[in-house]
């Protein structure tokens, strides 16, 4: 798979990034973004006033419309785990039966040892029988064995509700313990400009830091570089991407501002 | 740059210790070098004496407060100087609320060691009547935002405290002791400029001013505070060991390190004049 | 022993020209200048001086509740702690936190609850530090006022921002803003608060005498203090991304001037 193909399959779950031509409006908590309440209705991050004849907004962010809904998208705020999203998470706690993970969310996620171990096939047959070695129930099934404190996971999330703390899996495509490189997390609502639109702004990030960039929607990104200067590089690109998401032409602004920095910091 | 909020992970670890073997650092800089320290003096209206520091983004904010008291029996004309640290809830979701705990103790008591032992403070001179009356002095700090190496940090915050200070002046009468109308400044009861200079270790690699991620990875770390001549006070922390070789170029160079941060400082601008 | 400097009282609290002792009209305001997110390690933060009051407030949140006992099943939980530095007063404070701060804590986290949606966290916890490193009269006021922008700087849903200003007497006269020393002279203080979603009073206590018309100018002296803050709230919270969008536009027309170098 080519790596623009990769990047698709792997960010089409992500909110499509809309940039937008001109700067969108700021907007804070309470501030009113319309009083026009025949035509529009509210939508993501905004509400109805008090006396219900005007729509305000909950967060500092900017504000949106799509059709007849009026958004406020939040600059800043936590994670919130949907199922089905993948996240970065690190184990900074297990017991024997489950893994207790922070990803940036206000719940702790939870793994547990089946959710470790991926399946095969039955083998074959043999003396008319099928053989079912590879399912038989060993004891990596029920242990937290595996992965120990500190270690970084790529996982995805199985379920998320009130009740219940978030359950994860490390089953899966791209999924699993990273052995090496870095994680850094930015404020989630971010993560859209990181990927930019259709992937532009991270196959760009890609292409000229010569890393591997892996996003996930909790904020948190993985990399790897061929060295630590081209690392650097690249983390101080995303800082900068995150202090700039509200503002326009931001994808041209980062490729101008990492082939000057190549420049100056005599990287290739 | 990286994001620490509760357990550091396996390969923030690994990285941190992969470059430190090259001798390079996550933020760019060399083995020896500090984060950029930044002073402010005399912020705060209530107190007698402040100092607004910050060391990269650690951020303490030191005030100075008196009373006036009984001296210690066997010190009848010294006064007394008495150090303590709150590391704020806000300063990093790793500090709990409550009474100060071990850490906050230690960087009280270095700071203070550090402090005492260079005869910093001119305690002769805080004497308003032998036997009945001195000034007790308290230094408060307060860490605003940690990110890795107090020590440092507080130590020029309780200096810089120190020589901004403006205490109003006593005198003795029959009435006990009654304000001059002037005041002690800095300038008056400061005598010694002693400087702390902390080194983290990981594995068998030794760095000055540790940021945040890598204090989190250190095996432990070790201060030196020292004067223009003098080493004043020395501590070990952490399950590293140092060999004594090690102890003695780290001296060598706190010494050196000590000096070229005093010329940078230039410590003596912000003491207090009044007419 | 007691200190050098006695804490006293001037007589009279205006001067011959009619204004106060720092140069006010009886309804002018302190200078106040606000900052939010210089404290990186929490969710959000704001800092404020007003007048010679200088205070931090950091919001943790939502996140899991310590120690577990206090985490209610179905809605979060918002706790406040006022602190006040030992150097932040004139007469040195003893570090551990006082009645007064526990109940200042108290009064403000009442105050900010209205606007929150704690029953969208069931089982987590929002807490707010607040720590004065220089206190100079209105410290509630000042620390709830930053408190509202902490919690929007950490991008946690409101219904609206929440306001606070105190009003009062000294020496007969209706005044606004008392100055620390106009607190302990005066006769009569009465801390506000506005919470701006259903435009009504959130936090209201009040010391001294007065009569019912005094109460009732003193309402209209609060309600235009308020909103003269609340403007100064809303460019704060704005400034900080108005600043980075304007530092691009500048460099964008530098280069454009300098053409290509």
């Amino acid at each position: 798979m080519s790596d623009e193909e990769e990047v698709s399959e792997e960010y089409n779950n992500f909110e499509e990034e809309e940039e937008a031509d001109t700067a969108r409006e700021l907007v804070v908590p309470g501030e009113i973004l319309t009083d026009d309440i025949k035509n529009f209705i509210p939508g993501r991050g905004t509400i109805y006033s008090t006396d219900k004849k005007k729509i305000v907004s909950l967060h500092i962010g900017l504000k949106q419309i799509s059709k007849n809904y009026i958004n406020v998208i939040p600059l800043r705020g936590l994670y919130v785990p949907q199922p089905g999203d993948k996240v970065i998470g690190i184990i900074v706690d297990k017991n024997p039966v489950k893994y207790k993970l922070d990803i940036n969310s206000n719940d702790f996620g939870q793994l547990k040892p089946k959710n470790t171990i991926k399946k095969g096939k039955p083998m074959g047959r043999r003396m008319g029988r099928p053989n079912y070695r590879d399912n038989r129930q060993s004891r990596d099934d029920f242990s937290t064995d595996k992965f120990n404190i500190g270690d970084i996971l790529i996982v995805k999330v199985l379920s998320a509700d009130r009740l219940n703390k978030p359950e994860l899996t490390t089953i899966g495509k791209y999924l699993g313990k990273k052995h090496s490189g870095i994680v850094i997390t930015i404020d989630p609502p971010k993560i859209p400009r990181v990927i930019g639109r259709d992937g532009s702004m991270i196959k760009m990030l890609k292409k000229l830091t010569n890393t591997r960039i892996f996003v996930t929607q909790n904020g948190r990104i993985y990399l790897e570089g061929e060295d630590l200067v081209h690392e650097r590089l690249l983390i101080d690109a995303i800082r900068k991407i995150e202090r700039e998401a509200h503002t326009v032409g931001l994808t041209d602004r980062m490729q101008a501002y990492i082939e000057n920095e190549k420049v100056k910091r005599d990287i290739k | 740059m990286m994001d620490v909020k509760r357990v550091i992970s396996s390969i923030e670890r690994k990285f941190i210790t992969n470059n430190l073997r090259k001798e390079e650092r996550i933020d760019g800089r060399g083995l020896w070098d500090y984060r950029e320290f930044s002073i402010k003096t005399d912020t705060i209206a209530s107190a007698e004496g402040s100092a607004d520091v910050l060391l990269g983004e650690t951020r303490i904010i030191t005030g100075l407060k008196y009373d006036i008291g009984v001296p210690f029996p066997d010190l009848p004309n010294e006064g007394v100087c008495t150090v303590m640290a709150e590391l704020l809830p806000l300063a990093s979701p790793l500090f709990e609320r409550g009474p100060p705990d071990e850490q906050s103790i230690e960087l009280a008591r270095v700071v203070d060691r550090g402090i005492r032992h260079a005869d910093c403070v001119q305690t002769k001179k805080l004497c308003i009547k032998e036997n009945k009356a001195v000034y007790i002095l308290f230094i408060d700090m307060y860490v605003m935002n940690y990110s890795g190496n107090m020590i440092d940090c507080g130590s020029v915050s309780a200096l810089a405290t120190l020589i901004s200070a403006h205490l109003p002046e006593g005198t003795w009468t029959e009435n006990g002791p009654e304000w001059t109308g002037k005041y002690l400044t800095g300038e008056m009861i400061v005598n010694e400029l002693p400087l702390s200079i902390t080194y983290g270790k990981i594995d068998d690699i030794i760095f000055l001013d540790p940021s945040l991620p890598e204090e989190l990875v250190c095996d432990g770390s070790i201060t030196i505070s020292c004067t223009e001549q003098k080493i004043t006070s020395i501590q070990k922390s952490g399950i590293a060991t140092f060999s004594f070789d090690d102890v003695k170029m780290l001296s060598k160079k706190s010494m050196e390190i000590s000096k070229d941060l005093r010329k940078k400082f230039d410590l003596w601008q912000y003491k207090t004049t009044y007419e | 022993m007691t200190l050098l400097i006695k804490d006293e009282y001037p007589e009279k609290l205006f001067r011959e020209d009619g204004k106060r002792l720092d140069g006010r009209d009886k309804t002018e305001l302190r200078p106040i200048k606000m900052e939010v997110g210089m404290l990186k390690n929490a969710d959000g933060s704001a800092y404020i001086e007003w007048g010679n009051n200088k205070i931090f407030a950091a919001v943790f949140g939502p996140r899991e509740v310590h120690p577990h006992h206090l985490a209610k099943p179905d809605k979060g939980i918002l706790r406040v702690f006022y602190r006040m530095a030992t150097y932040s007063v004139f007469d040195r404070k003893r570090p551990a936190p006082g009645r007064r701060e526990k109940e200042i804590s108290m009064i403000i986290a009442d105050c900010i609850k209205p606007v929150l949606f704690l029953e969208l966290y069931p089982g987590s916890s929002f807490e707010l530090f607040i720590e004065v490193i220089d206190a100079d009269g209105g410290t509630r006021c000042a620390s709830t006022t930053i408190a509202a922008l902490a919690l929007a700087d950490a991008g946690i849903p409101m219904r609206s921002l929440i306001t606070s200003v105190a009003v009062g007497k000294i020496d007969g006269e209706l005044v606004t803003d008392l100055s620390g020393i106009e607190d302990k002279a005066g006769e009569a203080d009465l801390p506000t608060a506005i919470t701006w979603f259903n435009e009504e009073l959130s936090l209201l206590q009040f010391d001294g005498d007065m009569t019912l018309k005094e109460l009732e100018t003193l309402m209209t002296y609060a309600k235009d203090a308020l909103t003269k803050i609340y403007e100064m709230q809303f460019n704060t919270l704005k400034q900080k991304y108005i600043d980075i969008q304007e530092g691009i536009n500048q460099k964008t027309n530098e280069n454009e001037k300098g053409g290509d170098n």
